[in-house]
């Protein structure tokens, strides 16, 4: 039957797993380049910043000597920008997400609405601080808030949930949502008995992939005009405010200026004192530390969530 | 044709034809379906027998460009369950479907068969646990999961899931109840188990049942429709049609025939 | 109604097609043996009933073979409608050869007894010899039918029976008239009526096959619908 003899389909195989091994070589070298770099980039940031590194670093507001200054009103804004962004994303994403699947009829109006979606996840996010300048600074007059910057950020990450959300709701199999209409669910018992649920470790994920890439953010930050220098925090809710001594609100805080995490790195690097590169090193490393927490976090979580969902 | 109410009819398509957009896939299919009955569909792939049974439950109104004509008489009401004023879940909440592949919901036990109750706005703990054991007695997994009823279900065994799918069916106490394939994704025994619950099912329910095994169309049903490129070649009594079809076409396939 | 197009399992196919081919072996055999037994009566040769006899034995082991073949398709092929009727159709058909066979074992041993005790059958001849022939030919066209599937000519079977019946009916009274007249044919007129009842059965037998001839067709039951009438 066979026309080759054993030598001869011996030699093919050892000539095929040649191909193998060289591939598998290449491959190793690319992945090495690319972990390498990183690598480097944080050791050396280590290294730089090492001697910044202690808890005072974190408790400090920013100083002219370099020594002295810290990074807590950065850290701190950091924070509490990215709660606005997502408060203000995930609904907003996670809605227009479930709508666009569920609900809307596949037409070209939904197929333009796509294209925006994606051409939107594309748009360099320079231009998103200008539209914002424009509509969150001047014409709603939310100022250069924390407010402002956590409304540009989540404009920033929408199409990230939107996508994100999408996607995790495509994975949910036919037969479940069949499955339910078949006993006679409306398609929003089935969203909220079943579609929601059972996408929510992909949309969590999606959520958090976007606000690591929000954190990082300085471009759009810069343009709303977020302050370089602060050496205070916003007003905490029902305690006195420093300037006036009146009691803050609730939601004050929002309105209050503001620094992140980059643009104090950025503030950093552009002083002529060599001394406060050590400054920025130890904060980039900080957030870089941040990102990567926020990547673990979602991977945890996806993995704790998806346990309990299969079919 | 009879137009008038008949007592031993559950439902009847009459000259229903189907399109998924500009194929057509069903051609004027007449037949009854007799009450408290199994009905087998039988036919090759693509023969429409699945897309026959989906009409019944309106389960093409999910996706766009599918279109109905003609009618399904549902009995004693006499609705036409396709025409454009009934409501699709309407006809979902008095006809049960059970999947080719079990599809429990990624919840307890318990979840799943209480569903169909919760989507009808029921709440109270009490109603719902005796139907959730009612519908689970029903689908002969009672005793296997009665320990466990907040086990997600997804880790039972893929007979019995299929027999909680049939539960979930069974607890809102459909009219008729649709089966597609419903074991061609489990084993014999599992199947052998599935089979005897339809039996025991028909006596509170009608069954309608597509199913591309032909011995197991012969063993659970009392009517066998053979079906061919979306057209109803040849309807009977289930006895007669594997011992003397009619039709050569019904002959060839169920004796294994190439055409 | 057999159909022309093919079983998508080519085996099914050939174990169908063996079935049909050693029905008409067994048929055949079946045949010869009658033929040789009327031959053994008309002829007087003694000698051939043990060959008979000895043939009887592959008859036997034969229905037990296709008896056997019809269990395994039905067990391995599920058949259903035609298929499911020729199996059902042969495994009836084999039991009726297989009578068919015993009551020529009847015959042989018969003529033996009545050449053994010194008499000529022939004397009460005729009758007897034209039932026999009558009856031979009802097994040919039974099996003749059964090998074309033909329904025609199973039906014509059925009808050419009942002219056997009636033959051998007329055959006893002549019997009866007979020994009345003189007690010491009673006998001899016993064997041959023993003889004419076995003839007369393998007639019914040949009926039955196209009986069942007619089932394999057309799935239509007609055993015992004219006794019902009656």
């Amino acid at each position: 039957m066979n026309s080759m003899t054993t030598e001869q389909i011996r030699a093919l195989i050892a000539r095929g797993k040649m191909k193998d091994t060289i591939f598998q070589a290449l491959g190793i070298i690319c992945l090495a380049i690319g972990l390498l770099v990183i690598f480097l980039l944080v050791g050396d940031m280590l290294i730089r910043g090492l001697e910044r590194l202690n808890l005072d670093f974190f408790f400090q507001y920013a100083s002219r000597r370099a020594a002295q200054s810290g990074i807590l009103s950065a850290w701190v804004g950091s924070l509490l920008v990215m709660l606005v962004t997502a408060v203000a994303a995930v609904p907003l994403g996670v809605a227009a997400g479930i709508y666009l699947e569920e609900y809307a009829r596949r037409n070209w109006v939904t197929d333009i609405i796509e294209i925006n979606i994606t051409n939107l996840a594309a748009v360099p996010s320079i231009v998103y601080g200008l539209l914002a300048l424009g509509i969150f600074v001047y014409a709603f007059g939310f100022g250069q808030s924390i407010l402002s910057a956590g409304l540009t950020l989540a404009l920033l990450i929408l199409p990230i949930v939107i996508v994100a959300t999408r996607e995790a709701i495509r994975a949910i199999p036919a037969m479940i949502r069949e499955g339910s209409m078949a006993v006679g669910a409306t398609r929003w018992q089935t969203c909220r008995y079943h579609i929601i649920p059972y996408s929510m470790p992909g949309i969590l994920t999606g959520v958090i992939i976007g606000l690591a890439r929000a954190i990082g953010e300085t471009a759009p930050i810069i343009t709303i005009g977020a302050l370089t220098f602060i050496a205070f925090l916003p007003p905490v809710p029902f305690t006195a405010t420093g300037v006036d001594g009146a009691t803050a609100g609730l939601f004050d805080w929002v309105m209050s200026p503001f620094t992140v995490m980059p643009i104090q790195i950025f503030n950093w690097t552009s002083r002529p004192d060599p001394a406060f590169e050590a400054n920025a090193a130890a904060a980039g490393f900080v957030l870089m530390g941040m990102v990567l927490s926020m990547n673990g976090l979602a991977i945890w979580l996806r993995y704790r969530m998806r346990k309990n969902i299969k079919w | 044709m009879q137009i008038q109410e008949n007592p031993a009819l559950k439902a009847e398509a009459r000259n229903l034809s189907f399109f998924y957009g500009n194929t057509q896939a069903l051609k004027g299919i007449n037949m009854p379906i007799h009450d408290k009955k199994v009905t087998a569909l039988i036919g090759p792939s693509g023969c429409g027998k699945s897309t026959y049974l989906r009409s019944f439950n309106r389960m093409h109104d999910l996706y766009p460009g599918n279109r109905y004509e003609g009618e399904i008489r549902f009995f004693p009401d006499n609705t036409n369950l396709l025409s454009p004023e009934v409501d699709p879940i309407e006809v979902r909440m008095r006809i049960g479907m059970v999947f080719q592949k079990p599809n429990p919901f990624p919840k307890t036990i318990y979840e799943n068969v209480a569903y169909g109750l919760r989507v009808r706005g029921e709440r109270n703990k009490r109603t719902l646990d005796d139907k959730v054991e009612h519908a689970l007695r029903g689908a002969a997994i009672w005793d296997e999961v009665k320990d466990r009823l907040q086990d997600l279900a997804p880790n039972l065994s893929g007979g019995q899931q299929q027999r909680l799918c049939i539960a979930r069916a069974l607890a809102t106490d459909p009219e008729l109840l649709l089966f597609d394939e419903p074991t061609s994704a489990l084993d014999p025994i599992a199947t052998g188990a599935i089979e005897e619950l339809v039996h025991e099912l028909k006596k509170r329910v009608t069954i309608l049942i597509v199913t591309h095994n032909m011995q197991q169309a012969a063993r659970v049903s009392d009517y066998t429709a053979y079906m061919y490129l979306g057209e109803m070649i040849e309807f009977g009594k289930t006895d007669e049609i594997f011992l003397k079809p009619n039709d050569k076409r019904t002959e060839d396939y169920i004796t294994g025939r190439m055409g | 109604m057999m159909t022309e197009s093919h079983h998508v399992s080519s085996r099914f196919d050939e174990d169908l097609a063996r079935l049909r081919t050693q029905v008409l072996q067994m048929g055949g055999l079946v045949e010869t043996q009658v033929a040789a037994a009327i031959d053994a009566y008309s002829s007087g040769e003694v000698g051939s009933v043990k060959a008979i006899v000895d043939g009887d034995r592959r008859v036997n082991e034969l229905e037990k073979a296709i008896d056997d073949d019809c269990a395994h398709i039905i067990a391995k092929r599920q058949p259903t409608a035609s298929d499911l009727r020729l199996v059902l159709g042969v495994s009836k058909i084999v039991t009726d050869l297989e009578r068919a066979g015993d009551e020529t074992k009847k015959i042989a041993k018969g003529v033996r007894r009545i050449y053994e005790n010194g008499h000529l059958p022939g004397q009460f001849g005729p009758g007897v010899q034209h039932l026999a022939e009558a009856a031979l030919n009802l097994v040919r066209q039974a099996l003749d039918s059964f090998a074309r599937l033909d329904t025609g000519q199973a039906t014509q079977v059925i009808r050419l029976d009942d002219d056997v019946d009636v033959e051998f009916k007329s055959i006893i009274r002549q019997l009866i008239t007979h020994m009345m007249e003189d007690p010491r044919t009673i006998t001899t007129s016993i064997d041959i009526i023993t003889i004419a009842r076995a003839i007369e059965r393998i007639g019914d037998h040949a009926k039955n096959i196209s009986e069942q001839v007619i089932y394999i067709v057309e799935g239509r039951d007609i055993r015992h619908i004219k006794e019902a009438a009656k």
